[in-house]
């Protein structure tokens, strides 16, 4: 048995070499995390484990083991959304959605190690996911409304 | 056909299920069909609940149009209650109407309109339940923030709660119900924030790939390594005794594992011995244009006026070329994937298609059940542009489901999800035009020449909007080595980049400047208002191209709407980079135009892909871009600064905004890159042309 925390719940996992992606998919049911690509290429399925941007769809369980995982399902507190899930929704974020758990977990992990991003510094890090509905310009401006209201 | 049945309490607004149905007469309705057939004349199109809320009923689908927050705010101020009292429930064949899809722009302009007819036919039962309740007459009432009030008197009120709890009553939907005029909306046409952002922010909103059941066995499908390979044999006896394998089904050409885990299927896939025959294709994506143009059957008569042969003898000048754009995917960000179920002979499928109701039909008839057997539930959809109209996985999961005894799933994974959906029909569209030196387009012959066997596609937007007296346009069908299907805007993006390409190369001929010149072109206001409304907001410096600046224009026609788009290029780095779009749409009454302007910009990002990047290469039957890696779509570092306008006119019916944003796109960078650096590009993607990795030296002359 592997030992992590999920959103701060101890949990184990049944061996060293199950995917992380479908781990927290099927056996958590945690499915905010997307396969989007299964090559790490399009961010659907990013999480964060202690703090840092990670690609589910390319780890196993053993590779974050001890360690703190943070899905989309875990960033809003106590009933209270995080600001980039607040400004997703004030800057119409979002078509088909499923691309945005992934965008989300990405820039909160950028304004975690860059509080105060330049929009060429948001620009580069995103680039790393993909919205095929091209919801592009309103995720920079939903990611600098929320670097302005920290 | 409600989940609340009409025996519920509240009143309930009835209405012809499908909407302008008659029987299929064009290829069009009937591919769209597919043979699948509306099961009742009426249903339940509203519901306005004992506690005073109400609930829509549409077949339609979410799968990024923001339709549920549209058709929410249609009702909600055709009713006069608040966004948050309404519900809109959709895609399900056991509680909304039958729908044919979710294609076409329909959604607002169809289904919108019915809802706004049901809920003032609503509106108008409870102004007269209003007048017996408060014994006034019903010309002194009016609805108001769920409520019919005396207009005279304020206190003389009762909410629909008061009105229709403790009742129950059916009212046919009336056609001719007046409707809230244009001025007096007090949702429609303001922003508002979409209904079920909060689920997409959270993680909460569940998606086909999403749906996990209890005891649900993971399936992997070997798929052929290509086109039309079929399986000859296979050797599965270590893949059954591998651990979590549950069965490998063998079924005709399905071959299929079945574990307690997905990467224990995966796991046991890749261990199956199994041989495919060989097709005997070895074409490849450098040979379409000859294919297009040598297998072109069928010529199909879009549009024709006055006689060719005397435009031509009258022009001063004549130009003929031909352009060219190969298969291109629609890569939705979720692959394809269905969850299916069995209980006591009733099949439940789970499936973000497009066509639900299309589903139930096809699993019926495949499955030798009755279609009342059948439930498809369409979830959230992680995108489609068209093409999840086809939905295969739904059948192969109800199939295995039905041996294994239990809830199966299928999911594409990416390579499966580029390789076995459909491409949008490469296509060879040749034009040859006559004009006189003052710019005047006097002749106008077009020959397209689009892949599949799926006519109707190509001939979308294949008409020429321009006044010009003598025309003709033909469209073809030719061979197909990959499956085409639907795309935004179907053939209507391969369509317009020609068109608008060719007028561009007129204009520069005769040294107009290219708005300039389109609008000498033009008599038809709408296109007009849209070509100014663009260059107004771009801030257009009239001048004959090649100028140098990198600006280009095109303007066109799709599912009703009108449109143009200014664009600005660069190409000092190492690629060609769109910097700038301003765009107008005149999609008549914007019921949401947020959600109308996102649309517009995510067309406008998707178009850029497919002009810069985008093309599937393959060999034979072998798709050799089927991930990421090697087929290219516009990331956040690619993408301009998009302004969108909307200048329709809210007494005009509202049209399609989920597509025409697609057609300038393609030909106006075409068209700045030749401002820019006097390089023509007639083949997309003009990147790997610039690069000099295309086809262009076999474009047929």
């Amino acid at each position: 048995m592997i030992a992590l925390v999920v959103n701060g719940e101890h949990c184990e996992a049944p061996a060293a070499d199950r995917n992380l992606l479908s781990y927290l998919r099927f056996d958590l049911r945690l499915t905010g995390s997307k396969y989007g690509c299964g090559e790490g290429l399009c961010g659907a399925c990013t999480v964060l484990v202690d703090g840092q941007p990670l690609r589910a769809c390319m780890a196993t369980v053993g590779a974050v083991a001890g360690g703190q995982v943070t899905t989309i399902e875990g960033l809003a507190q106590e009933n209270a959304l995080h600001p980039v899930q607040q400004a997703f929704i004030d800057e119409s974020a979002m078509q088909c959605g499923y691309c945005i758990p992934g965008f989300i977990m990405t820039a909160v992990a950028l304004l975690h190690r860059e509080s105060e991003p330049s929009p060429a510094q948001i620009r580069e890090a995103l680039a790393e996911n993909m919205c095929r509905c091209g919801t592009y310009q309103r995720i920079q401006r939903a990611v600098e409304r929320a670097a302005a209201q920290r | 056909m409600s989940s609340e049945q009409p025996s519920a309490q509240g009143l309930h607004i009835v209405g012809e299920v499908a909407l302008g149905f008659t029987p299929p007469r064009t290829s069009y309705a009937r591919a769209a069909y597919s043979g699948a057939e509306p099961d009742t004349q009426q249903a339940t199109l509203l519901i306005v609940r004992p506690d005073g809320t109400a609930a829509a009923f549409s077949g339609k689908v979410e799968y990024g149009q923001g339709i549920r927050s549209g058709l929410t705010i249609e009702v909600a101020d055709e009713l006069r209650v608040p966004l948050e009292a309404v519900e809109v429930v959709l895609g399900d064949t056991d509680t909304t109407p039958w729908d044919m899809g979710t294609f076409g722009s329909q959604s607002t302009a169809r289904v919108g309109l019915q809802l706004r007819r049901a809920a003032a036919t609503a509106r108008e039962v409870l102004l007269e339940l209003g007048a017996d309740h408060l014994d006034l007459p019903a010309s002194e009432l009016e609805c108001h923030d769920g409520a019919v009030a005396s207009r005279v008197n304020r206190d003389r009120s009762a909410t629909y709660a008061e009105l229709v709890s403790g009742r129950q009553i059916v009212r046919e939907l009336q056609d001719d119900v007046e409707l809230t005029a244009a001025g007096q909306f007090s949702i429609m046409g303001t922003s508002v924030p979409r209904n079920d952002a909060i689920e997409r922010v959270t993680g909460m909103a569940l998606y086909s790939q999403d749906i996990v059941l209890p005891g649900m066995l993971f399936a992997r499908i070997l798929r052929p390594p290509e086109y039309g390979a079929k399986l000859v044999d296979a050797d599965a006896t270590i893949a059954e005794r591998m651990p979590g394998v549950a069965e490998v089904v063998r079924n005709e050409d399905m071959l299929a594992v079945l574990a307690e885990s997905d990467q224990q299927a995966a796991s046991a896939a890749t261990v199956i011995q199994a041989n495919w025959s060989e097709p005997a294709s070895q074409l490849t994506q450098f040979d379409m244009p000859d294919l297009l143009l040598h297998t072109g059957r069928d010529p199909f008569l879009t549009q024709e006026a006055g006689s060719l042969e005397d435009g031509f003898r009258q022009a001063d000048d004549v130009i003929e070329q031909t352009y060219y754009l190969p298969y291109v995917s629609n890569a939705p960000m979720e692959p394809r994937a269905a969850v299916a179920q069995w209980e006591d002979g009733r099949l439940t499928v789970w499936a973000g298609t497009q066509r639900p109701f299309g589903l139930r039909a096809e699993l019926a008839q495949q499955l030798e059940i009755e279609e009342s057997d059948v439930r498809v539930i369409a979830p959230e959809i992680g995108g489609g542009f068209g093409s999840k109209s086809i939905y295969p996985v739904g059948l192969e999961a109800a199939r295995l489901a039905r041996s294994a005894g239990r809830p199966v799933r299928v999911a594409y994974d990416r390579a499966e999800e580029m390789t076995w959906a459909s491409v949008r029909p490469a296509a060879l569209i040749r034009i040859k035009s006559g004009f006189m030196s003052d710019g005047r387009v006097v002749a106008w012959q077009s020959d397209g020449y689009h892949a599949g066997d799926r006519p109707f596609l190509g001939r979308r937007g294949s008409d020429t909007p321009y006044a010009i007296p003598n025309v003709r346009v033909t469209t073809y069908t030719s061979d197909s080595p990959l499956r085409t299907g639907s795309y935004r805007s179907l053939g209507g993006a391969a369509n317009h980049f020609a068109r608008e390409s060719h007028m561009d190369e007129i204009a520069a001929r005769v040294g107009l400047d290219p708005v300039d010149f389109r609008l000498r072109n033009l008599t038809h206001p709408r296109f007009r208002r849209v070509l100014e409304a663009a260059a107004r907001m771009f801030r257009w410096s009239p001048g004959a191209s090649p100028s140098r600046r990198g600006a280009g224009v095109a303007l066109g026609l799709d599912v009703g709407s009108y449109v143009a788009a200014c664009v600005q290029v660069d190409a000092r780095g190492p690629e060609v980079r769109v910097e700038r779009v301003s765009a107008a749409l005149d999609c008549g009454l914007t019921v949401n135009p947020e959600g109308a302007k996102n649309q517009v910009e995510g067309s406008i990002v998707m178009g850029m892909g497919t002009a810069l990047y985008e093309a599937i290469e393959f060999r034979g039957g072998r798709l050799l871009n089927s991930g990421f890696t090697r087929y290219r779509v516009p990331r956040m570092n690619n993408v301009p600064q998009i302004d969108v306008e909307l200048v329709g006119e809210p007494e005009t019916p509202s049209t399609g905004a989920g597509e025409p944003g697609i057609v300038p796109v393609a030909p106006a960078i075409a068209n700045a890159v030749f401002d820019l650096t006097e390089r023509r590009v007639r083949e997309l993607p003009i990147q790997s042309h610039l690069d000099g990795s295309s086809s262009s030296e076999v474009i047929p002359g």
